[in-house]
């Protein structure tokens, strides 16, 4: 998933988005607010606009894209951006997990990987803030807090693969 | 308070601007030209004339026409369109002066010397190239033309500057935005204007000074003192100028926007250093706080209006009987001449950023256009008249620069429009020659 991004003095900012089949969507961000959406048939070819729309517009469409409203798929992590590299991402224990069935204090979270825990999704109920001798039980989802590394510190203490 | 024929006068302005732009858009032209010709057309050299012309002779680019005397049921058909005339009112005059100071603002407003720095090196070279070909081309002719190295310096910035708003705007209609020809274009246009900012800055007091060598220098230190002291504004201003727009309705950020800026560059004007370069500072200084897209947004319409009006000014001031035969022949020898080097210049600027023929072509293609800044520089060369430079040879130059924005304006906008014709021929025409030439093609 490449995202190209680029300046355009006096007029705003330029993004391409490489699709799957390597046609590429371009989205030009106006100082004024307004988007702008063409479609490039490859890396070479001329944009062909779709639409455009304003910035209120726009933003509702980048919520519906985001799944705001309805996920097809229940995705195994959710990236949500707080602010410049903070994220909020939500995940699983499995079994696999080397945290699992330890205390957010023995397992030393904070210290091994930076993040917050900030809640606990256990069946039916949301345990927020847990204190530190909450016990992370298997099929819990766990809500932290961190930055890109940190999250990906956590990832490796819930066994998974990281993917960079 | 003003009479009721002022109020008549500038209301006849902006319907005259108006149904020109509408012109303008029907024909998928840019504005300016447009704006220009009403200008002209509407002025003491053209309509005031009328009711003196009845049965005389008018020569214009050497040819003799004679206006044949029309009265309507006994009323004077000349004298009454004559009447509606416009002078160049203290309106106007100010209305292009703040024209011109929104301009630059709004290139300072949009410039960001971080964004140059970080791709200074491809942005360097494509304006660099830029700048040699057409700054060196316009030296050569303005010397030619009107003999003398001010008059060389003033037409070759007139050649050199393509027009920001022009592009920019053909740019975004194209849809050529989306694509990769846009970045060595709007790239080589930050070059331009931070040269043209430096350029008129020299410029105005080599015009404006004039007078002995001591008085000149005594003009330069000013000069520069000023524009240091707006670079620190600029540096270690930032805070300032963010609490001086910490305000939360729009009617207070533009009336104090307009204040500092219009302020800066009227006391700019009066220490004799270029209105429109204290502006571009000022612009600069509110570049970094964080009300740059409000004032992009809340100021756009008025730099527009206003801009139409020195555009509209630029016409009235332009008497057509200056456009003799030599001038004419001196406009057509530079459109000759700089087409062909913003085309070459632009078409390795696209090869500086790695773009094919077809796109760099089109960057040539796209580069062509001049405009407001070269009526900018008209302008200067017309308020220095008789100080700096022979009231004649300003005069010549003003009335070259008009002609030859009015052409390449319209010019550069078709070959935006056309481009799709044209890149297949360059293009076969650039493979033909690389084949033909012993040079191994560079890819």
């Amino acid at each position: 998933m490449t995202i190209y991004e680029s300046d355009l003095p006096g007029v705003g900012k330029k993004f391409e988005v490489e699709l799957d089949d390597g046609r590429r969507l371009v989205i030009v961000t106006h100082n004024t607010g307004k988007r702008e959406v063409y479609m490039k048939a490859n890396a070479d070819a001329d944009g062909e606009k779709l639409f455009e729309a304003s910035d209120r517009l726009a933003r509702k469409i980048g919520t519906i894209l985001e799944g705001a409203y309805f996920q097809p798929v229940q995705t195994e992590e959710v990236e949500t951006l707080l602010a410049e590299d903070t994220f909020i991402e939500w995940y699983s224990v499995t079994e696999d997990a080397e945290i699992a069935g330890q205390s957010i204090a023995d397992a030393r979270i904070r210290e091994r990987t930076g993040v917050s825990i900030v809640a606990i999704q256990r069946d039916d109920e949301l345990v927020s803030a847990p204190p530190p001798e909450t016990v992370l039980e298997v099929g819990d989802t766990v809500v932290v807090i961190g930055d890109r590394d940190d999250c990906a510190q956590f990832e490796t203490l819930l066994g998974e693969d990281v993917e960079e | 308070m003003a009479t009721e024929t002022a109020l008549v006068d500038v209301g006849i302005l902006f319907t005259a601007v108006a149904v020109a732009g509408l012109l303008a858009s029907r024909v998928d032209q840019s504005v300016i030209p447009f704006y220009i010709v009403v200008g002209i057309l509407l002025g003491s050299n053209v309509l005031g004339e009328l009711p003196a012309l009845a049965g005389s002779e008018v020569g214009i680019g050497g040819v003799a026409v004679t206006v044949p005397e029309a009265t309507i049921g006994g009323v004077d058909l000349l004298a009454a369109i004559g009447g509606l005339a416009l002078g160049e009112t203290d309106f106007v005059v100010v209305g292009a002066e703040i024209g011109i100071v929104l301009l630059l603002f709004f290139l300072g407003l949009e410039f960001n010397l971080e964004r140059l720095l970080e791709s200074r090196d491809r942005i360097g070279k494509a304006g660099t190239v830029d700048l040699a070909f057409n700054f060196g081309i316009g030296l050569v002719i303005g010397y030619l033309l009107f003999g003398g190295l001010l008059a060389a310096f003033l037409t070759a910035g007139v050649v050199y500057i393509s027009s920001s708003a022009i592009i920019t705007k053909s740019l975004i209609d194209l849809g050529w935005i989306a694509n990769a020809e846009s970045e060595p274009m709007l790239g080589t246009l930050v070059y331009e204007d931070l040269f043209i900012a430096v350029y008129l800055a020299i410029a105005s007091v080599l015009v404006l000074g004039g007078g002995d060598a001591g008085e000149a220098a005594g003009q330069i230190a000013i000069a520069i003192g000023f524009i240091l002291a707006l670079l620190a504004l600029v540096a270690f201003g930032t805070g300032f100028f963010q609490r001086v727009l910490e305000a939360d309705s729009n009617e207070f950020v533009v009336v104090r926007a307009l204040g500092v800026t219009v302020l800066v560059a009227g006391i700019a004007l009066a220490l004799g250093v270029s209105e429109a370069v204290a502006a571009f500072f000022v612009g600069m200084a509110f570049s970094s706080t964080d009300h740059v897209h409000d004032l992009e947004r809340l100021l756009e319409p008025l730099r527009d209006a206003f801009a139409a009006i020195f555009f509209f000014w630029i016409g009235l001031v332009t008497d057509p009987g200056l456009f003799t035969l030599s001038i004419l022949g001196m406009i057509v020898a530079a459109v000759v001449l700089t087409t062909p080097t913003k085309l070459v210049s632009g078409f390795l600027g696209g090869k500086i950023y790695d773009l094919d023929d077809r796109r760099s072509v089109r960057v040539g293609l796209g580069m062509t256009t001049r405009g407001e800044f070269s009526l900018i520089i008209a302008s200067l060369a017309l308020s220095g008249a008789g100080s700096g430079i022979p009231v004649e040879t300003a005069e010549t130059i003003y009335a070259f620069t008009v002609g030859y924005v009015l052409v390449m304006s319209v010019l550069g906008t078709s070959l935006m429009q056309y481009s799709d014709r044209l890149e297949p021929v360059a293009v076969s025409w650039l493979e033909r020659r690389r084949v033909g030439s012993v040079r191994p093609a560079e890819e």
